[in-house]
């Protein structure tokens, strides 16, 4: 059996209230698609209420993967789950910003720490 | 009967006359045609001999011309490359990005704005913000004379990248005039944070810094009493 890469899965960790998930091999179309419905089902088990993509190690985003994101965060939301993209690299900004995709309605971070922090005050506020 | 031509000695000396040409021909300036007997053939001789003259003082000075005009050459080129080098020192120096308070990052801009400068201002800005960690970058445009739609855009496209890397971007000190173009440019930059000077600009950026700071405290006295609990 040989395992294609396209086989592999992108880890989702469950801490406390949040989901983390750390992309660490390049995004190619299938598997961000899989890693969309992949989040959106972990959300349903676990009652996440907040996810943090990290994506510090992603040197290049399409259009495609930008476009996947963005809608990820509007899905998740809408099932009550708040999405905090973290470690996005200057390049990476720049090109989706050159695409025109500027993401509107998606929350970053530059870390995961204020990341974390982000989503905490949101659910703070949620609650309050 | 003087000065008649022999007829031997004269295809001698049409010989000679020849030789002489093909040599100056060939490059040697320093042949001349003797002109000690004189008869007809003489007048020829010596109008050859001034041409000759001609000619050698006329290469002397095209090439004395060539070598000013290689020199000048050299001095403008060597110029047109401390320009160059001047230029990309001045594109550096105009972007400087300071961290002036905890979190808060601040480039001032002096001077036109053209696409390479923003370009350039734009990815001094990210590499800092990720660098730094700060959250909060104030672009203070005070010194900017005029903006039109390209640099108003790029302004646009920094600060939504900032956006995208998750720090706040908050542009000060917009003068009466770029305002007038702005809007007359039908420019929105109502999603944009602006301020009116770069106090001000500082002022919010500290109180965003102090509420950072307070739902930090919050949250750790919340943790505390958990803890009590």
């Amino acid at each position: 059996m040989n395992l294609d890469i396209h086989d592999k899965k992108i880890p989702i960790i469950k801490i406390r209230d949040f989901l983390i998930v750390s992309i660490q091999v390049d995004m190619h179309d299938k598997l961000a698609v899989q890693l969309q419905s992949q989040i959106l089902h972990e959300i349903e088990r676990t009652g996440a209420k907040g996810v943090l993509i990290d994506i510090s190690v992603l040197e290049m985003v399409d259009s495609f993967i930008g476009r996947m994101l963005s809608g990820m965060a509007s899905m998740a939301a809408i099932m009550d789950a708040a999405v905090v993209i973290v470690g996005m690299q200057p390049a990476v900004a720049i090109t989706l910003v050159e695409l025109g995709l500027e993401m509107p309605g998606v929350d970053t971070a530059l870390d995961m720490e204020k990341g974390m922090e982000m989503l905490e005050k949101k659910l703070r506020e949620k609650e309050s | 009967m003087e000065n008649n031509l022999d007829f031997k000695n004269a295809k001698e000396r049409i010989e000679h006359i020849e030789d002489v040409l093909s040599s100056v021909a060939a490059g040697d300036l320093d042949k001349r045609l003797q002109t000690d007997i004189e008869d007809d053939l003489t007048g020829i001789e010596e109008a050859i001999n001034i041409l000759i003259e001609d000619l050698t003082y006329e290469l002397k000075q095209s090439k004395k011309m060539k070598e000013e005009l290689e020199d000048k050459l050299n001095k403008i080129q060597e110029q047109q490359k401390t320009i160059v080098q001047q230029q990309e020192d001045l594109l550096e120096l105009s972007s400087p990005v300071t961290k002036v308070w905890d979190n808060v990052l601040i480039l001032p801009v002096i001077g036109t704005l053209d696409s390479q400068r923003t370009q350039i201002m734009m990815e001094n800005l990210l590499q800092k913000i990720v660098e730094t960690g700060c959250t909060i970058a104030i672009l203070d445009i005070t010194g900017v004379p005029t903006v039109d739609t390209q640099v108003a855009n790029h302004l646009l496209k920094t600060v939504t990248a900032a956006r995208l890397l998750g720090a706040d971007c908050i542009i000060s000190g917009i003068s009466p005039a770029i305002a007038q173009t702005i809007v007359h440019l039908g420019i929105d930059l109502s999603s944009i944070k602006t301020k009116a000077t770069l106090q001000d600009a500082m002022l919010f950026a500290m109180k965003k810094n102090n509420q950072l700071f307070e739902g930090k405290i919050h949250l750790e006295h919340k943790e505390q009493e958990e803890d009590d609990k």
